[in-house]
């Protein structure tokens, strides 16, 4: 090593013995080896240059491009909160299903593939085969199927087949209640009834997870990963009871067909707490399968569809009467066969000559004539302060989506005739719950409750918050509502028009309607009625109210016929269902005729 | 037959006594650690790269391993090339061409040669090792023009041009294969290391503008006359154009400038780039190594691995430069053309300064017989060091 420290060239030069080595080291040679060092240090600056352009002058850039391109961000479903009935019996449910994907770059034999799905999912092979064929790498196969159902594909080992878990929406019952629960769409959200109007509630909040994924999809597990939680959806109780409702729903089923009526509803109402137990609606509606069916049936009737209440109003106007003391039930009234009034003749359903009446048998015989003699004693003022009392052309308070209010005529709006006609129940218009919960009135002495559906709601973390306790007006004296309630048993007396109602050893009272039905087609009067009855039990000291109406029945037309014995199966149904005892008073008899 | 000068006469008596030097004191320690350095660094991002998708589920050493056999065989290997005597290797030179270049026809044997990423230029080996003939025709042509052109009776003169047309057709032969097997990135190499040797060897400087301009005209031919591909093309010109189509070749490119950007100053560290985690980068254990280094070592990494390769490369210049016999030069000089153009290209491509041609790192790349090849190299080298040392009185 003793040689090294000089360089070898002017080593070579002075102490070179052979010609050979002197010529290698001169000549352009060795230029052309120094030209060599110098690209090579040139082209090595070029790329400190380029490296610090990357990643320095670059670098946050270049990092920022790189991250948007890993981070995947998916969503983590919230679950949807259930819909309840008033015991916990689920109406509406989430649950977890499979969706069958498929990559189909992995299917080898598309058609062996589709041919052991096919049983499975019963769908054709040919048509599995098509969604199997292709270069896609996701592609749905079949959606929503029970976990049980995709274990028996998971089985097969099928090659290119895999699935991902999602959220399904079922209503256990079918149409048990499908008008009021309502119903969701493809994306899960609520598009009627509590499902629609309680969306937000149901739903919760989803949550989303980021992570890194490489090209592949695969998730980089070394890279960054942020989760927020769901915030799951909260349940929904309502105060529908699910064992009247089904009642409610067959009875009223059977009797728009044997009727052969457009529609029916039937309310049940506890009159203490307002809660309604039972809404029925007829035609219905499988909720499961609600694209299927027409939008007329998947609305909720009872609270959608208003009608000229007719007779059943009259129970408003004897009340008022009443509780004005203007007369009581056995006040005696003389009707003349006709009655003009305003320039127009009013008569009753039935053609008569002077009739002696009460008060009671006034309602009873459901006299036109004589409501409007005996509302005269009070005047057009009062009755319309009674009416609004009563929450007619209010909302009921339930809010509910695509709900009607109805209406009553501006006192201003008044025509001659307005009073007279609304006296008995025509010129103004009403949703069966505002039917119901004026008789429900009657029946909770006077007092008024606002009419619920929604019993409460159960927080995702079990927490239970009830609904807000319902407005409570005292609309008439106890003592008058105890006085209708005995006129109104005298109707579903012998001499009364609706002994069709009465329930064998239970005090029944109520009020038959048949009124004339405006033609929505024409918006004219059509000879289309609505038959309606609606009573309550035990009349002297009521805990439920049903109220029943037919729309545009073709076989038959007085609410005494028709919807007086659905009123009488629910009604029958609903006691025994609350375990509520008859009484055991018989009612007194009340005079219906006068002198 | 001067196609097999192997023992000529002016050398023999100028042939070192190998008594009179000391193997371990007088090698290039500098080389051989750089070149070591960078081989270990390498099969760390080899490693790294490799473990997420190349390796075996339950192991994801698996295809480390197999590196590290290929790096222990390379160091073998260039061992045994360090220590043969010069006398020996230029008296074999020409049967070793003529296996290698008949090796690089095996692959055209159907089942035999494999494709990969294009090129049909692997031959299939049991137990899942493939070897690239391409790799082993490089030393083969090196050591063949060395053998060619330093046959001289009188040595201060310029090669003689039969010599010179005969040298370049020892490179052509085999160059010409490889086209053919569309291993572009070879083609290129062979040609620069043809040209270097040639420059070295003291020919005209009528021969070395000759041939610049040859090969530029033919790379000019090849692409006007459709010679090459359509995808051979728009690789050499993707890097002219990087946004013009994201979805395949300059989504190369692109994903390698992300991934070496995105590691900053001080990078992610080793396993955690995640870009090289994530397989954005394609073959990333091989051609687009580099992107490893940059990404989870920064810049401080792929300086270093720059640096370590600058290392290499002058030293081994320096051999060239001081190599006492013309043979000895010529080797050192195509090993020089040849170690600098495929590191140029390879880190150039993955900068985005140079057109993607599919050559490994040397020393970092995976891939076997690259990495026997250049550690051959590095063997040869230090011969002619040794060569130059020990003869010295």
């Amino acid at each position: 090593m003793k040689q090294m420290a000089a360089p070898p060239r002017q080593r070579r030069g002075t102490g070179s013995t052979s010609q050979y080595r002197h010529a290698v080291v001169k000549g352009h040679a060795g230029k052309r080896g120094m030209v060599l060092l110098i690209i090579t240090t040139m082209a090595f600056s070029v790329f400190a240059v380029r490296l610090i352009d990357l990643q320095v002058v670059k670098g946050p850039d270049l990092a920022e491009q790189a991250l948007s391109q890993r981070l995947r961000t998916t969503a983590i479903p919230a679950m949807r909160g259930s819909i309840l009935d008033t015991k916990g019996a689920p109406l509406a449910t989430t649950v977890e299903a499979r969706n069958v994907t498929a990559d189909q770059t992995l299917v080898t034999d598309p058609v062996a593939v589709g041919a052991a799905l096919a049983p499975i999912l019963g769908v054709e092979a040919s048509v599995l085969a098509t969604r199997l064929t292709g270069t896609r790498r996701y592609m749905f196969v079949a959606k929503d199927l029970s976990p049980e159902t995709w274990k028996q594909i998971d089985a097969l080992r099928l090659p290119g087949i895999f699935s991902e878990p999602t959220l399904r929406r079922i209503y256990p019952g079918g149409s048990l209640a499908a008008n009021v629960v309502g119903f969701v769409g493809a994306d899960g959200k609520g598009l009627g009834g509590i499902e629609y109007g309680m969306q937000d509630l149901l739903a919760g909040t989803s949550g989303s997870t980021t992570y890194e994924r490489g090209p592949g999809g695969r998730v980089i597990t070394t890279g960054e990963m942020t989760r927020s939680s769901a915030v799951h959806g909260s349940d929904v109780q309502l105060t529908i009871d699910r064992d009247i409702q089904l009642i409610a729903q067959r009875q009223i089923a059977r009797q728009v067909e044997s009727a052969r009526a457009d529609s029916g509803t039937v309310i049940v109402m506890d009159p203490r707490s307002g809660h309604i137990l039972a809404m029925a609606t007829a035609p219905t509606f499988d909720a499961n399968t609600a694209a299927t069916s027409p939008d007329a049936v998947r609305g909720n009737r009872a609270l959608s569809d208003i009608y000229e209440p007719g007779s059943t109003s009259k129970v408003m106007t004897m009340a008022a009467i009443v509780d004005q003391g203007a007369a009581n039930a056995g006040s005696a009234f003389t009707i003349p066969s006709t009655l003009k009034r305003g320039g127009k003749v009013f008569h009753d359903d039935v053609a008569h000559g002077t009739w002696h009446l009460t008060l009671a048998g006034i309602l009873a015989k459901s006299s036109n004539l004589g409501t409007i003699l005996a509302s005269e004693r009070i005047g057009g003022r009062k009755l319309y302060s009674y009416l609004k009392a009563f929450g007619i052309g209010e909302p009921t308070g339930i809010k509910f989506p695509g709900e009607s209010s109805g209406s009553v005529p501006e006192r201003s709006d008044w025509s001659p005739t307005t009073f007279p006609t609304l006296a008995f129940g025509q010129g103004l218009s009403v949703n069966s719950v505002q039917a119901a919960s004026v008789f429900a009135t009657i029946a909770n002495d006077g007092l008024r409750v606002q009419p619920t559906l929604v019993q409460g709601i159960v927080n995702p973390d079990g927490t239970v918050t009830p609904a807000a306790a319902p407005k409570v007006t005292q609309v008439v004296k106890p003592s008058t509502a105890k006085q209708i309630r005995l006129m109104l048993e005298s109707v579903v007396g012998k001499h009364g028009t609706a002994p069709k109602a009465a329930i064998p050893g239970y005090r029944v009272g109520g009020k038959t309607g048949t009124a004339q039905y405006v033609d929505p087609r024409c918006g004219c009067y059509n000879g289309q009625v609505v038959a309606s009855f609606i009573g309550m039990a035990p009349a002297d000291n009521p805990q439920l109210v049903v109220a029943v109406s037919l729309i545009n029945p073709r076989n038959g037309r007085f609410g005494g016929q028709i919807a007086a014995p659905v009123f009488k199966r629910v009604m029958t149904y609903a006691l025994q269902a609350r375990q509520i005892p008859p009484t055991g008073k018989r009612a007194p008899r009340l005079l219906l005729t006068a002198g | 037959m001067s196609m097999f000068p192997a023992t000529g006469s002016t050398d023999t008596r100028l042939l070192p006594s190998r008594r009179g030097g000391d193997y371990w004191r007088d090698l290039d320690w500098v080389l051989l650690a750089a070149a070591l350095a960078a081989t270990i660094f390498g099969s760390m991002l080899v490693w790294s790269a490799s473990r997420a998708d190349l390796a075996s589920p339950s192991d994801p050493q698996s295809y480390l391993k197999k590196h590290l056999i290929n790096v222990v065989l390379g160091l073998v290997l260039g061992f045994i090339a360090s220590r043969i005597d010069y006398r020996w290797l230029r008296a074999y030179t020409p049967i070793i061409y003529a296996i290698s270049v008949f090796s690089l026809l095996l692959v055209f044997i159907p089942n035999l040669g494999t494709k990969i990423a294009g090129a049909r230029a692997w031959i299939q080996l049991p137990g899942g090792f493939t070897i690239q003939p391409s790799e082993f025709v490089k030393v083969a042509v090196i050591l063949m023009m060395a053998v060619i052109l330093a046959e001289k009776d009188r040595a201060d003169e310029e090669p003689r041009s039969k010599d010179v047309l005969l040298s370049l057709g020892v490179a052509v032969l085999p160059l010409l294969i490889i086209l053919v097997q569309n291993d572009t990135g070879s083609v290129l190499i062979l040609g620069s290391v043809a040209l270097a040797i040639i420059a070295v060897s003291g020919a005209r400087n009528t021969w070395v503008i000759g041939l610049l301009v040859g090969a530029a005209v033919s790379i000019l031919l090849a692409i006007q006359l459709g010679l090459l591909k359509q995808y051979q093309v728009d690789r050499l010109t993707s890097f002219l154009n990087p946004t013009a189509d994201a979805g395949s070749i300059a989504y190369n490119s692109n994903q390698a400038r992300i991934a070496i950007g995105g590691g900053g100053l001080l990078g992610y560290g080793i396993f955690n780039g995640p870009q090289t985690q994530g397989g954005f980068v394609p073959v990333n254990e091989s051609d687009f190594i580099f992107t490893v280094a940059g990404e989870e070592f920064g810049f401080v990494g792929a300086g270093l691995l720059i640096v370590l390769m600058g290392i290499v490369l002058w030293r081994a210049i320096m051999i060239a430069m001081r190599a006492d016999d013309m043979y000895g030069r010529l080797v050192a000089t195509g090993i020089v053309a040849w170690l600098a153009f495929q590191t140029f290209e390879n880190i150039g491509m993955t900068l985005g300064i140079m057109p993607i041609t599919g050559v490994p790192l040397p020393f970092v790349s995976a891939g076997g017989t690259s990495m026997m090849a250049v550690w051959i190299a590095i063997g040869l080298l230090e011969n002619v060091r040794l060569h130059s040392q020990q003869q010295l009185p």
